[in-house]
C-alpha cells in the first residue's frame, strides 16, 4: 500500500518544509476569507492529498490521490469566487488537470495490465514487455508535465495562480508542481527504466524552451502573481534541463555526470520550493494590503512593508540565481552538467546543448530583468495608487509564515552540501552511484564532477561578502560622512508618482526586441486639444499581450473542434440509413487499422484498403449530391 | 600571499588611473586639452568629502544599495587569475561566480535607479537590464568555450595553463572567443558603441542615468564600482588572451601586466574615438554577434579542433 523508501521520504521533507511556514501564513490570511469552512477543509484534504500521492505504493492509491489533489486544488481556486475570471480559471484548470489524468491512468493501466493494485517494483517487468515504450514515455509527459506546467501545457498556470488565494497560489506554485515532477520522477526512474537517447533530448528541448518563453511572458506582464506563475514555467523548465541531462548522460553510460545532474534537478526543485513560496506569500501580502494585483498601482511599499519587502527580496536575488544564495548553487550545478556535455563523444548532440547552455543563460539575464521590475516597481519609488499609500504590514502569523519560508530559503544556501547528501542517498537505490565525496569533499565546496573541475563555495562568498560590506560601513563610519534627506536633482524635473518609470515602460525594450514572439496589441488613446496631434489633455498607453501558444495552439483546436462537431452535428441529422453506413465505415477502418497494429503491414494492403475505405466513404455516407 | 596581496592592492589602486587614461587618450585624440591622468584619485578624494544627499522620495535601498554594487566586484578581485606564476592565487572559484558576482553588482544598481522614483533612474535600470540580459548568454559561452581550451574553469589556474602551454593548434576558436570578449568587455562596462559615459542626455545614457541623484560617498562607491570592473574585465581578457610573460620576477611581470592593462585600455579609447554609438536597439546586433562568435568558437573547436 504505502512505501517509505529514500524518495519517498526525500520529498516528505520536502513537503514538511513547503507546508509548515504556508500553515503559518495561511492562518494570518484566514479572517480575509468568507468560506473558511470550506477553505480549511479543502486546504488540509490538499496537504493531505499531497503526502498521499508521495507515499502511495500502488497505482491505484496513487491515482485516488492525484485525483483527490486536482479537486481539492480546484475547489481552493474557487475560495473567493467573485467573478467570472475565476471560475473561468478554475474550469480551465479542472480540463487540464483532467487531460493529464487520463494519460496517468492510460499508463498505469498499461504497466499494470489492468491490475493497479500491484506494487510499482512488480510494474517494470510489464512495462519492458510492452512494444512502444516511447508511447509510454509520452503519457509520462502528457500526465505529469501537463500538470508541472511545461510548455506548451503550460497555459492553466497564468490563469489559476492569480486566481487561487495567495497561500494556495504559494502552495500550488511551490509545492504541488513539484510533487507533478516528483510523480514523473518515479516513473521513469522505477517503471520505465531502461531510457532512450531520444527521450532525454525531448525533455532536455522541452526544458530549454519552456525557460525561455516562460520568463519572457513573466517580463511582459503586469500582474503580480501572473507573473510570478509565468515564473514557475520558467523554473520548471530549469529542473527539467538537469532532468533531461540527467537522462542523455545515463543513456551514454556517463553514470557519474548523470547522479550530478539529477542530483542539481532535485536540489533545484527543493530552491524552487523555497523561493517561490516566499514569492508568492510576500505577493499575497502585498495584494491583501492593497488589494490589486496589478504591478502598476504599486510603489513605495518598502517604506511601510519592510519584512514583506526584504523577504521579497531575498526571494527575488535566490530565483534571479545570483551568488551566493541557493538558487545560483542549483543553477550553477545544472550548468556544469551542461559543461559534462563536452564528455560525449557523439559530435551532433555535443553541438546542440550549447544551444541549452544559451538559453539557460539567457533566462537567467532575462529573470534578472523580471525580478528587478517587480521588486523596483512594488517596493521602490513613490506609491501609485492612494491604496499603496495607505498600505500597512501584515499581521504577525503572515509575517511569520514569510520569516519561516525565509529562513527555509537561507538554509538550503547555507547547508547546501548536507542537502546534497540527502538528494544523493535518494538517488542511490535506484542505481545511480555515491558521488556526495566528490561533489561535497568538505562543508566549504561545491565541486563539479566534470573534468574541468569547477568549484563554487556558497559560504566563503556569504562570509566575505558580509566582511567586505561590513569593511565599507565601517570605513564610512571612520570618515564621518554626513547624510542629509533632501530634494535632488533628477534633472530639474519635479519628481511625482506619476513621471516614475513604470513596469510597461521597464520591460519597454525587451518586449520591443522579442516583439515576434509577443505580437503585443497596443491601445493608445489620448484626446487632443483642438485637432492637434502633438497637443493633448490625457493619454493613456496601455499595452496587452495574449500568449502565442494560447492564441495558435488552444483557440486554434478550439477553432478544428468547432468545425468538426459542426459536420458531426449535420451528419446526426441523416436518415437511419447512413447512421448503418457510418457504422458499417467504423467497422471497415477498425478491422484495417488492426493490421498496422499487429505488425502486419505492408504498403501494397494498405493502399488497397485505403481505397476501398474511401470508396465505401464516398457512395454510402457522403452519398451522390445532386 | 605577499605578492598576491600586492596585486590587489595594485588593481584597487590603478583603476582609477586606467580610467583617466582612457578619458585623455580620447581628449588627446580629439584635439582636446587631455585631463590629468590623476583626475579620478581628485574625484574620488573631492567625493568622499562630501556631504551624502538622499532623495526624499528614497527608501532604505539607497543605503544598502552602494555598497553591494562595489562588495561583489571587491570579492571578484580575490579571485582573479594573478600576474606571476609563483604567487598563491584562489583556485576555487570558477568563472560562473564571477559572472554571478558581476551581475549582483548589477542587480542592486538596477534597484538603485528605480529608488529614487526619477523617471531618468527608471530608463538608465530597463536600459541595463535589457543589455545586460544579453550579455549574460554570451559571457558564459565564452566561458565554456576557454574553459575547454585551457583544461579548468577556475580562472586563475586557467590563465596558469594557458600561459603554461599555449593552445597554438585552437588559435581560430581562441582568436573568436577573444573578439566575443573584446565585445563583452565594452558592453558591460558601458563603453561607447554600447553606452557613453560621459553625456547627460536621455537619449544615450545607461548607466550615468541610474546614479543621477546619488552624491558624496555613494557616489564614490559607485564610481569605483565601475573603474573596478573595467579592471576586472581588462584583467581577465589579458590573462587570457594575452597570456605570456608569467615566468618572469613578480616585478617585471607586474609591471608587464599594467602595460598590458594600457594596451587594453588604449584599445578601448581608440575603439571610442572611431566609432559613434549605437542607437539602443542596434545593441543587440552588436551582443549579437558576440553571441555568434562565442558558438562559432565552441563549434570550431569541436568539429574542427581548431
Amino acid at each position: 500500500m504505502f512505501s517509505f523508501d529514500t524518495l519517498s521520504l526525500l520529498f516528505l521533507l520536502f513537503l514538511i518544509l513547503g507546508i509548515i511556514p504556508n500553515i503559518f501564513y495561511s492562518f494570518g490570511y484566514l479572517s480575509h476569507i468568507k468560506r473558511k469552512k470550506h477553505y480549511l477543509v479543502h486546504y488540509f484534504a490538499f496537504i493531505l492529498s499531497m503526502t498521499g500521492v508521495i507515499i502511495a505504493n500502488t497505482p491505484l492509491l496513487f491515482l485516488l490521490f492525484w485525483e483527490l489533489m486536482s479537486l481539492t486544488s480546484w475547489q481552493l481556486i474557487l475560495t473567493d469566487a467573485k467573478d467570472e475570471k475565476t471560475t473561468t480559471a478554475a474550469r480551465f484548470y479542472f480540463f487540464m488537470t483532467h487531460f493529464g489524468f487520463v494519460f496517468i491512468l492510460l499508463f498505469f493501466l498499461i504497466v499494470s495490465n489492468g491490475n493497479v493494485s500491484l506494487p510499482f517494483d512488480q510494474l517494470h517487468p510489464i512495462a519492458k514487455q510492452f512494444a512502444y515504450p516511447t508511447l509510454l514515455f509520452f503519457m509520462l509527459i502528457f500526465g505529469f508535465l501537463s500538470k508541472a506546467g511545461v510548455i506548451p501545457l503550460h497555459v492553466w498556470l497564468p490563469y489559476a495562480h492569480p486566481a487561487a488565494p495567495s497561500a494556495v497560489s504559494a502552495m500550488m506554485s511551490g509545492v504541488m508542481l513539484k510533487i507533478a515532477l516528483y510523480g514523473f520522477l518515479r516513473m521513469i526512474l522505477e517503471i520505465l527504466y531502461p531510457w532512450s537517447l531520444e527521450w532525454g533530448v525531448t525533455i532536455l528541448i522541452l526544458g530549454a524552451l519552456s525557460s525561455v518563453i516562460g520568463v519572457l511572458y513573466a517580463l511582459a506582464e503586469h500582474d503580480i502573481k501572473a507573473l510570478l506563475a509565468n515564473h514557475s514555467i520558467e523554473n520548471i523548465g530549469i529542473i527539467l534541463i538537469g532532468i533531461g541531462m540527467g537522462m542523455i548522460f545515463d543513456t551514454l553510460h556517463l553514470k557519474l555526470l548523470s547522479t550530478f545532474a539529477f542530483i542539481a534537478a532535485i536540489y533545484h526543485i527543493f530552491n524552487h520550493m523555497s523561493f517561490k513560496s516566499l514569492l508568492f506569500m510576500s505577493a499575497g501580502s502585498v495584494l491583501h494590503e492593497t488589494g490589486t494585483k496589478n504591478i502598476e498601482k504599486y510603489g513605495g511599499l518598502i517604506k511601510k512593508m519592510p519584512i514583506t519587502a526584504f523577504s521579497f527580496l531575498l526571494a527575488a536575488i535566490s530565483i534571479s540565481a545570483l551568488p551566493p544564495t541557493n538558487g545560483f548553487l542549483s543553477e550553477w550545478m545544472i550548468f556544469q552538467s551542461l559543461l559534462g556535455s563536452s564528455n560525449i563523444s557523439d559530435i551532433s548532440l555535443k553541438i546542440s546543448i550549447p544551444f541549452t547552455i544559451f538559453a539557460l543563460a539567457l533566462t537567467g539575464g532575462l529573470a534578472i530583468a523580471c525580478f528587478v521590475k517587480a521588486f523596483g516597481i512594488t517596493f521602490l519609488g513613490l506609491h501609485r495608487s492612494t491604496n499603496a499609500k495607505y498600505a500597512e504590514e501584515v499581521n504577525a502569523l503572515m509575517r511569520l509564515g514569510m520569516i519561516l519560508m525565509g529562513i527555509v530559503t537561507l538554509s538550503l544556501m547555507l547547508f547546501a552540501p548536507f542537502y546534497i547528501h540527502l538528494f544523493n542517498t535518494s538517488l542511490t537505490p535506484f542505481g545511480w552511484s555515491d558521488i556526495t565525496q566528490k561533489i561535497v569533499p568538505n562543508f566549504w565546496n561545491i565541486h563539479s564532477i566534470a573534468n574541468n573541475g569547477g568549484v563554487v563555495s556558497p559560504l566563503i562568498l556569504l562570509v566575505s561578502l558580509l566582511i567586505i560590506t561590513a569593511l565599507l560601513v565601517i570605513s564610512a563610519k571612520k570618515l564621518g560622512i554626513q547624510k542629509r534627506i533632501s530634494h535632488t536633482w533628477a534633472c530639474g524635473y519635479n519628481t511625482t508618482a506619476k513621471t516614475q518609470y513604470s513596469a510597461t515602460g521597464f520591460a519597454g525594450p525587451i518586449r520591443r526586441f522579442f516583439v515576434w514572439l509577443y505580437k503585443p496589441q497596443i491601445h493608445f488613446h489620448k484626446t487632443t486639444i483642438a485637432g492637434h496631434t502633438t497637443k493633448f489633455k490625457t493619454a493613456l498607453y496601455d499595452v496587452h499581450i495574449k500568449p502565442l501558444f494560447e492564441t495558435t495552439l488552444y483557440d486554434g483546436t478550439k477553432r478544428v473542434l468547432n468545425i468538426i462537431s459542426y459536420y458531426l452535428y449535420r451528419l446526426a441529422h441523416f436518415e437511419q440509413v447512413r447512421y448503418g453506413a457510418i457504422i458499417f465505415n467504423l467497422v471497415l477502418s477498425v478491422l484495417f487499422g488492426y493490421r498496422i497494429v499487429a505488425h502486419q503491414f505492408n504498403w501494397s494492403t494498405f493502399l488497397v484498403e485505403f481505397f476501398i475505405l474511401l470508396v465505401s466513404i464516398k457512395i454510402l455516407v457522403i452519398g451522390d449530391k445532386k | 600571499m605577499i605578492q598576491y596581496l600586492i596585486f590587489i592592492a595594485t588593481l584597487i589602486a590603478t583603476a582609477p588611473f586606467f580610467m583617466s587614461l582612457i578619458k585623455a587618450v580620447k581628449m588627446w585624440l580629439l584635439y582636446k586639452k587631455p585631463v590629468s591622468l590623476f583626475q579620478g584619485y581628485k574625484d574620488f578624494s573631492k567625493l568622499i568629502s562630501k556631504e551624502v544627499i538622499i532623495s526624499k522620495e528614497a527608501s532604505s535601498i539607497t543605503s544598502i544599495a552602494p555598497y553591494m554594487v562595489l562588495a561583489p566586484l571587491l570579492i571578484v578581485l580575490f579571485f582573479l587569475p594573478v600576474p606571476s606564476e609563483n604567487s598563491y592565487y584562489v583556485g576555487f572559484v570558477d568563472a560562473f561566480t564571477i559572472t554571478g558576482l558581476i551581475a549582483l553588482s548589477t542587480f542592486f544598481l538596477m534597484l538603485l535607479g528605480l529608488d529614487s522614483a526619477s523617471s531618468f533612474g527608471g530608463i538608465g535600470s530597463s536600459r541595463e537590464a535589457f543589455i545586460s540580459a544579453l550579455v549574460e548568454p554570451a559571457m558564459i559561452l565564452v566561458i565554456f568555450s576557454l574553459s575547454l581550451m585551457a583544461k579548468d574553469l577556475g580562472v586563475a589556474k586557467a590563465a596558469l595553463n594557458l600561459s603554461n602551454n599555449f593552445p597554438v593548434q585552437h588559435l581560430a576558436s581562441f582568436t573568436f572567443a577573444a573578439i566575443a570578449f573584446f565585445i563583452l568587455l565594452l558592453a558591460e562596462n558601458g563603453r561607447i558603441p554600447v553606452d557613453n559615459p560621459e553625456t547627460h542626455l536621455e537619449l544615450t545614457m545607461v548607466h550615468e542615468a541610474m546614479i543621477l541623484d546619488i552624491s558624496g560617498f555613494y557616489l564614490a562607491l559607485i564610481e569605483s564600482a565601475s573603474s573596478i570592473k573595467f579592471m576586472i574585465f581588462a584583467t581577465l581578457f589579458v590573462s587570457f588572451f594575452l597570456p605570456f610573460g608569467m615566468h618572469l620576477p613578480f616585478v617585471l611581470a607586474l609591471g608587464l601586466f599594467l602595460l598590458k592593462i594600457a594596451f587594453v585600455s588604449i584599445t578601448v579609447a581608440l575603439i571610442e574615438v572611431n566609432t559613434a554609438k549605437l542607437r539602443l536597439f542596434k545593441v543587440p546586433n552588436l551582443l549579437g554577434i558576440a553571441i555568434i562568435f562565442a558558438f562559432l568558437s565552441l563549434i570550431s573547436y569541436y568539429t574542427l579542433g581548431a
